[in-house]
């Protein structure tokens, strides 16, 4: 998943000389936090929502009128991407340099933009919870080929496997997640154990009469 | 007797015979009935028409569905459910799938004539199927069907969903209606299918607020269970006023079910549906559509629709299933039948069965606190 599939495009943008009761305006209207300011086609600055409550403030020792430019108020030297970036860096940057959007450019045209909503939907669409899906917890030993054989197994039994999330218990084993295009997870449990596989959920049901 | 809607037709909703919704549940529970020595009062509808399908689905989707079902399937027919390991293609599918609609939507126009207050549908509870997706084994939604029915003849709908799965197809096909509530308690979407059904969809529009999801841990029993629907239900529909209650009983929250994770009892079953009936004469005349759902444990889901055959005619409940009846189907489905109509006392092994109980009430009194804020 590349920056481009998530992208907002085109960009609502403003000007060095707009005013920033032109800037609340526009983010009002638009429903958005983020404003990147562009002179003659090229990226200049971005101003947020924040820039413009924290610069007004009347806790602020000088606040600015709400004539004043965004020339005044905007962050410079911004922090961008491109298109073909992968989401989890352009997440990796954001959360590094602590920073709400990421402008997009191509060359030097800005062609779109990313906040952390954006990525949070990247999210949900990465983890497949987005359709009607089952959900199958395995472990598995940290050995080479572990996971390719489960998804043979998985796939022999003609379920499609809608996502697949992993993560490392270091040194012990890996837990792998799958959501899969099935009601009936625990009888694909059943085969999975029956394969050898140490399946956590779903979990057998116990009772006795 | 309460009118039982049933037609042959509905045998041949068959995904094939290693397919947990298989059509011979309903020949147990008509033969199961029969042996107790009972002739239900049987309606036979006609099937839902192609027009009656588009009031809830959109026309490619019944298109993909029709050339499918006439072993011509459209290539991308993967992308509306068609043809996955749940919703496997067969032939006539589109036929069959009427069918089972016509009994919801003849039950529901038997309550709306007032020819009867509350009928029994003998199948259908296809309450996955979205507007262009089939989904967990239901090709055609006949609930909303129903539901659309019913609202079109300025009924006010509450929907009470008792299967163990979320009931994502009629909520989301409802999602902006004032004038269809629905609930559903399930085992929460974290562990089961259909993966949604959180506290927090709660509706849309004119619907907001009108959309309540119990989500139960894996592991709840009986009691864990039957609070969390006294704490919801009664109120809901108490605020909410309908003219008709339509449930879809699933059998599969049994303990025996093998696809999910809670661990209900006859007696719980039995319950609910007396509760059910209480609560539509309470708050809706009396009038009250059921239907039946999922439910993949052969024994258990015939037993639970006989049980709910006999309480919805006030039947007394025979200490043992006949002998005669048990016999048959042992043989024919090659394993054991439980002697007696209601569950024997039953022991579960649950790892922590505070921390469930404890979740379930969490999660009721959430909701509750969270839909008033949009009654009141």
């Amino acid at each position: 998943m590349l920056v481009r599939d998530i992208m907002h495009s085109p960009v609502v943008t403003a000007t060095e000389a707009d005013s920033l009761a032109a800037a609340y305006e526009a983010m009002r209207t638009h429903g958005i936090r983020h404003l990147p300011v562009v002179t003659e086609g090229k990226l200049v600055g971005v101003v947020t929502d924040r820039d413009l409550r924290l610069m007004t403030s009347a806790l602020h020792p000088h606040p600015f009128p709400k004539e004043a430019n965004l020339r005044d108020v905007m962050t410079q030297h911004v922090v961008t991407t491109t298109p073909l970036e992968p989401v989890e860096e352009a997440a990796r940057l954001m959360h590094e340099q602590k920073i709400g959007c990421l402008p997009v450019l191509e060359g030097e045209r800005l062609t779109g933009i990313i906040t952390g909503p954006d990525l949070l939907h990247a999210l949900i669409l990465l983890t497949g919870v987005h359709g009607p899906s089952g959900r199958i917890e395995v472990k598995l030993p940290e050995a080479p080929g572990a996971i390719v054989r489960l998804m043979d197994t998985v796939s022999s039994e003609g379920v499609d496997i809608l996502s697949v999330l992993s993560y490392a218990d270091p040194g012990r084993s890996q837990a792998v997640i799958l959501r899969v295009n099935t009601l009936s997870t625990h009888a694909l449990a059943d085969r999975l154990r029956e394969t050898g596989f140490e399946v956590t959920w779903p979990r057998r049901k116990q009772w006795s009469l | 007797m309460v009118p039982v809607v049933y037609h042959s037709g509905y045998q041949e909703y068959h995904f094939g015979p290693k397919h947990p919704f298989s059509p011979l549940r309903l020949q147990m529970v008509l033969e199961l009935i029969e042996a107790l020595g009972h002739t239900p009062h049987l309606v036979s509808p006609p099937p839902a028409s192609r027009e009656d399908v588009l009031s809830v689905h959109s026309e490619r989707y019944v298109d993909q569905v029709e050339a499918a079902s006439r072993g011509r399937g459209l290539p991308d027919a993967a992308r509306f459910g068609l043809g996955t390991p749940d919703v496997p293609v067969f032939e006539n599918m589109d036929a069959a799938a009427r069918c089972l609609a016509g009994g919801t939507l003849k039950a529901a126009e038997l309550i709306a004539d007032g020819e009867a207050t509350c009928v029994l549908q003998l199948g259908g509870g296809l309450h996955h199927a979205q507007r262009e997706l089939a989904s967990g084994f239901c090709v055609y939604n006949d609930l909303s069907i129903a539901i659309r029915a019913l609202t079109r003849r300025g009924f006010r709908v509450a929907y009470i969903d008792i299967d163990v799965h979320h009931g994502d197809g009629v909520q989301w096909l409802h999602y902006d209606e004032g004038d269809v509530m629905t609930i559903s308690l399930h085992e929460s979407g974290q562990y089961l299918f259909p993966g949604t059904g959180y506290l927090h969809e709660l509706g849309e529009g004119a619907g907001k607020g009108f959309k309540l999801n119990v989500p139960l841990e894996p592991g709840t029993t009986d009691a864990g269970y039957l609070d969390a629907f006294e704490r919801v239900v009664p109120h809901a529909l108490s605020w909410f006023q309908p003219d008709v209650l339509v449930v879809p009983c699933g059998a599969d929250a049994h303990y025996r079910d093998p696809l999910a994770d809670l661990l209900l009892t006859t007696d719980a079953y039995e319950r609910l549906f007396r509760r059910l009936r209480e609560l539509a004469h309470e708050y809706a005349q009396g009038r009250i559509l059921y239907t039946l759902a999922g439910g993949y444990d052969f024994d258990a889901t015939a037993r639970i629709w006989t049980l709910l055959f006999l309480t919805l005619n006030a039947l007394p409940v025979p200490e043992e299933a006949p002998a005669s009846w048990r016999k048959t189907w042992e043989e024919r489905l090659s394993v054991s039948l439980s002697p007696t109509m209601r569950d024997a006392p039953a022991c579960f092994v649950v790892a922590d069965p505070e921390a469930i109980e404890q979740q379930n009430r969490f999660t009721s009194v959430r909701l509750m606190e969270t839909c008033v804020k949009y009654w009141y």
